[in-house]
């Protein structure tokens, strides 16, 4: 509410400029706890048109949100005699672990290509070790594969299409994203871009992160900085909890 | 409700959870087998990374043979010697398992290795079985009664390092147990059993342990291999996740005593002819999933990164 109220105070301060673009975000944190199912992110936020540009001036908004960069492996499985197993495979590095972008209007692949608003940029692009994989329109097969395996997962999603962001009042916009129970650890950005007549006028990006909070991070930092007393843990309560529970039962027959 | 799995990294519903440990807990306690052989494909099947999926179950089965071997060894049915030198192979066979494992992990082919040694296990098991119990209920029918022998005499009892084992009566080679301790130890740290279905035979055929003490010494040195296999998993796979073991001990404990109780009110054979038909029915599955070409086949891995 505080950060709505800031957006709106901000609004008014800015009135003069011109083609000024206030964000924010409901949450600057998501946290994992025991019961975490996923979550949503509201974003919201204004865009309003610039005196000096004439007035069918046509308005875009994109909203982009990045993970935090993964490596991730794609492999294609072979029929051998029968048997469906892993064949060929390649490497991406830096993908973002969690991707999604949405816009108020169809934008088209090339508008979002010539700005970089992409799963892979240039850079990421030039990373990938793609193994013995040459021809193009098999590289083409393995970036696609992994785009739709992500958006199994619910870790990929591009809505250039079908707008899931919602217009209130002409100037204002807000959206929910699912971030769902798979994400990853880490650092995120939430990119906005204005677009006026299609070109890129603006941009603003701020960052939140996704953490995790109580047992489950006990838990996982135990695992992860004492493996040692962690197995030994874990190994302990199992043989307790078998212990007690055959205690109880027979007891239990006894009485 | 959902629960989510710190270390497999996403959230399950609790009660799947629950269902699944109890039943695989009430087969085990009906059965007198472990259940581990079910417990890691089943986990897999809704949706459990392999690797999380092999080292929590080796964490369950502690649970849960401590709890079986309690019983016998109450009653005297341990043989501690034998059960020491199974443990010694075991603890070897353990570290090539965690090997094997973690080679086939990062050459991709863990998956693969997992449904085809399940399936050929699986299928072995379930056929066995089903031979086997259909053949007693015949027997039972035709009213007719087999005789077993005490013990066999085998090639070993003709090798080297010959020692006493006072409890099960047996004057045999220490290399058999051995070898079989480090076979069970590999099939431990890879597929995340306690191998009982494989070790009980052995010991009956190949070492020639009276029956009554064969239970209670599987269960014995399960304990001990699952409990190493856990470790090893724990610090080198990190896959081992402790909220995921907690749960299903905690169903399939009680799943286990209720199996206990109905074992009374059941033919022992023709329970054994029901479990041969899961087990072929997910060796089925499991099979098909291999053989039929994918929906897609293409597949991602993600990288962890450790922090």
């Amino acid at each position: 509410m505080k950060n709505i109220l800031i957006i709106l105070i901000s609004l008014f301060l800015y009135q003069g400029n011109a083609s000024a673009l206030v964000i924010g975000s409901d949450l600057n944190e998501i946290t994992i706890g025991a019961n975490f199912s996923g979550q949503d992110l509201l974003v919201f936020g204004a865009f309003y048109s610039d005196p000096s540009l004439p007035r069918d001036a046509k308005g875009d908004v994109i909203i982009e949100v990045k993970g935090p960069p993964q490596t991730v492996k794609v492999r294609k499985k072979k029929s051998f005699y029968g048997f469906w197993l892993n064949n060929t495979e390649v490497t991406f590095k830096e993908v973002p672990g969690f991707y999604y972008l949405t816009s108020t209007t169809e934008i088209n692949d090339e508008i979002l290509n010539k700005n970089n608003i992409t799963l892979l940029t240039q850079q990421d692009t030039n990373d990938i070790e793609w193994g013995n994989i040459r021809l193009t329109k098999d590289r083409r097969d393995f970036l696609n594969a992994m785009k739709r395996n992500k958006n199994n997962l619910d870790l990929f999603s591009v809505n250039n299409e079908s707008s899931q962001i919602d217009i209130l009042d002409g100037n204002l916009f807000k959206t929910n994203i699912p971030i769902p129970n798979t994400v990853p650890i880490g650092d995120y950005t939430v990119s906005v871009y204005l677009l006026i007549n299609s070109e890129l006028k603006k941009d603003y990006s701020y960052g939140f992160k996704v953490k995790r909070i109580g047992i489950e991070s006990m838990i996982h930092n135990l695992a992860i900085n004492y493996p040692l007393i962690y197995g030994l843990l874990a190994v302990l309560v199992a043989g307790l909890m078998g212990w007690i529970s055959a205690e109880m039962f027979r007891r239990l027959r006894k009485a | 409700m959902n629960i989510y799995l710190p270390i497999a990294e996403l959230s399950v519903n609790i009660f799947i959870i629950l269902s699944l440990g109890g039943a695989v807990g009430f087969l085990s306690g009906l059965l007198g087998l472990g259940g581990g052989f079910l417990m890691t494909p089943l986990l897999m099947f809704i949706g459990i990374p392999p690797n999380v999926a092999v080292a929590t179950s080796a964490n369950q089965i502690v649970a849960a043979s401590v709890s079986g071997a309690l019983s016998h060894w109450r009653q005297g049915l341990v043989d501690v010697k034998m059960g020491m030198y199974l443990l010694l192979g075991g603890l070897f066979g353990s570290f090539t398992g965690i090997w094997i494992f973690k080679l086939l992990s990062s050459a991709g082919q863990i998956e693969t290795f997992l449904a085809i040694v399940y399936f050929i296990l699986l299928f072995s098991i379930g056929t066995l079985m089903l031979i086997e119990s259909s053949q007693v209920i015949r027997d039972r029918i035709r009213k007719k009664t087999v005789k077993r022998k005490l013990h066999y005499h085998n090639w070993a009892h003709r090798l080297p390092f010959k020692v006493r084992f006072y409890s099960s009566n047996l004057y045999i080679s220490v290399i058999p147990p051995i070898i079989i301790g480090y076979f069970i130890g590999i099939l431990s740290a890879t597929m995340g059993i306690g191998g009982s279905f494989i070790l009980i035979p052995s010991m009956i055929y190949f070492l020639g342990m009276p029956t009554s003490k064969v239970i209670g010494t599987s269960l014995f040195q399960i304990i001990f291999i699952t409990a190493f296999v856990t470790l090893l998993h724990a610090t080198s796979t990190f896959a081992v996740d402790a909220v995921l073991a907690f749960t299903l001990i905690l169903s399939s404990v009680i799943g286990a005593q209720l199996g206990v109780i109905f074992t009374n009110k059941f033919r022992g054979e023709e329970l054994r002819a029901l479990l041969a038909i899961i087990v072929l029915a997910v060796a089925f599955k499991i099979g098909t999933d291999l053989l039929i070409q994918p929906a897609d086949i293409f597949s991602i891995s993600t990288i962890k990164e450790l922090y």
